[in-house]
């Protein structure tokens, strides 16, 4: 009888419906058609630290995150397809799929840095700066 | 596919087969590598021919048989391909429209028969037959044929491209050059695939393009001046001189309208007052020959209200049902003496009085028009 519902059991969730998981290819190289972002780009993310370290950024308001609809299997010409996997590998961090505009995209290593754990629903529902700034502002009172 | 088309890709034709710019994702890329080491694809599309070529640093891969694609065109695009078939048999003057009304018996009768009746050609007692020929040359003479026509006739009396397209048709010749394999811009593809689409068209139509031919033969001799009030007709449906017209049944098809125009007219009532009526369409249709009757909205004693088509209220005539020429005259002479001279005052006949009889019941009320 335990093998009889032990074998039901594993059908059951055979069965059950798995949902996609969005991957950084997907939403990085929508962003990319999207935004129509060029090899330039990449220029930017190098400078990123630079920027952050001289700039002295305000927490003005919290920022939301601008809602991006990003195709689940994402095609792409030769070009696009190259800057994204480009961008994948310079920036190699796992909030990068949470990314939903181009300067979420430059803040990703930075906040990773700051904070490796962030929950996904943080990092779902606020803007990156927020979330940078909030963590800067949480090491500064730590030191 | 209409916006592959109207993009602007550089397409790949190889072995009669559409190559499309190979879009990438992470497996793909994969793939791709593993096929430029030598790995055989997992599925591929057809195992003899490749499934993606590269082409000056670009991987292309093959979507569409060119054949196959020009065959189901119908199908796939069915809006364009009517736009295109429409196009190419307006180019060859073969639209249904033009040859049917070239043939159409009615027409020729309201045109060559009852128009001669009606229309003043000869000057004083002379009153020989109007030949055909007469009859298209007044026309000529009386109505503005925009120029078009007379361009359209020239094509019309050119047979020489129909018969090339029928001698190829019949010789089993392909009418269209399949496109020279390598790199095309997508605009010149798309114009490719226009021509062989319209090829193919011509192919289909291969016995309009007979029937086409043999009447068109039996044109050759008219001059083009008449081929192009022909086609001038063909194309509006109508036409009028000197009062007298027909127009195209909106309803009916191939059937026609014919009218005469009364013109203004004077009637008198019981105490002798004159009433001038305004002018009318006095009409007598093709189809089924009746009655005749007022096309305008319009008010007479012999009409029963006032409003548009309504028959007009002949006591002792009965049209003959045949539509032949002399009953269409009959019937539409008729109906113009009924209105102009068939009421009389005195005895007050039809529907209505011209003067005020039945002062509390309401009726058609002819006060406007007396003078």
């Amino acid at each position: 009888m335990d093998l009889l519902k032990d074998i039901k059991r594993k059908r059951v969730k055979q069965r059950q419906k798995k949902p996609i998981k969005r991957d950084a290819f997907n939403q990085i190289s929508g962003l990319v058609r999207q935004y129509g972002l060029e090899k330039s780009f990449l220029d930017g993310l190098d400078e990123v630290e630079d920027y952050l370290a001289t700039k002295e950024l305000k927490f003005a308001r919290i920022r939301l995150k601008v809602p991006v609809e990003s195709p689940l299997f994402s095609l792409v010409t030769k070009e696009e397809y190259f800057l994204t996997m480009s961008v994948i590998k310079k920036v190699d961090c796992p909030y990068l799929r949470f990314a939903h505009s181009p300067e979420e995209v430059l803040l990703c290593k930075p906040l990773y840095r700051l904070n490796p754990a962030l929950s996904p629903e943080r990092l779902m529902r606020y803007h990156f700066e927020t979330l940078y700034l909030h963590e800067r502002t949480k090491v500064k009172n730590i030191g | 596919m209409k916006q592959l088309f109207d993009s602007d890709l550089e397409l790949v034709v190889e072995t009669d087969f559409i190559y499309m710019p190979l879009l990438f994702d992470p497996e793909i890329e994969r793939e791709i590598q593993d096929f430029q080491s030598g790995k055989p694809l997992e599925n591929p599309i057809k195992p003899e021919t490749k499934s993606i070529i590269k082409l000056k640093g670009k991987h292309f891969i093959k979507t569409l048989n060119l054949h196959s694609f020009i065959d189901n065109y119908e199908a796939i695009n069915p809006y364009s391909y009517q736009r295109l078939r429409n196009e190419c048999l307006r180019k060859y003057q073969l639209t249904r429209e033009v040859d049917g009304h070239f043939l159409d018996e009615t027409l020729r009768l309201i045109l060559f028969r009852i128009t001669p009746y009606f229309i003043k050609k000869n000057k004083g007692l002379n009153r020989k037959k109007i030949s055909d020929e007469e009859i298209l040359d007044l026309i000529g003479e009386k109505t503005n044929i925009p120029e078009k026509y007379y361009k359209e006739a020239k094509t019309f009396g050119d047979l020489k491209p129909l018969k090339k397209i029928l001698e190829e048709l019949k010789n089993q010749k392909p009418l269209f050059k399949m496109t020279e394999n390598g790199l095309h811009s997508d605009r010149k593809l798309h114009d490719w695939i226009h021509k062989a689409i319209q090829a193919k068209v011509m192919a289909s139509e291969h016995h309009r393009i007979e029937k086409a031919l043999k009447l068109r033969e039996q044109w050759n001799q008219t001059k083009p001046e008449h081929i192009a009030i022909l086609l001038y007709i063909a194309d509006t449906g109508s036409l009028e001189i000197d009062g007298f017209g027909f127009t195209r049944h909106n309803s009916y098809k191939g059937e026609y309208l014919v009218y005469k125009r009364t013109g203004d007219y004077v009637l008198k009532d019981y105490y002798a007052r004159s009433y001038l009526f305004p002018e009318c369409r006095v009409a007598v249709s093709t189809y089924s020959p009746s009655m005749p009757f007022v096309m305008e909205k319009y008010k007479h004693p012999f009409l029963l209200g006032h409003k548009t088509g309504q028959e007009i209220c002949m006591k002792d005539f009965v049209p003959s049902n045949e539509f032949k020429a002399e009953n269409v005259i009959r019937t539409l002479e008729e109906g113009l003496t009924a209105m102009r001279y068939g009421y009389n005052g005195r005895k007050r006949n039809g529907y209505h009085s011209l003067d005020k009889m039945w002062v509390h019941i309401p009726t058609i009320d002819f006060e406007d028009y007396r003078i």
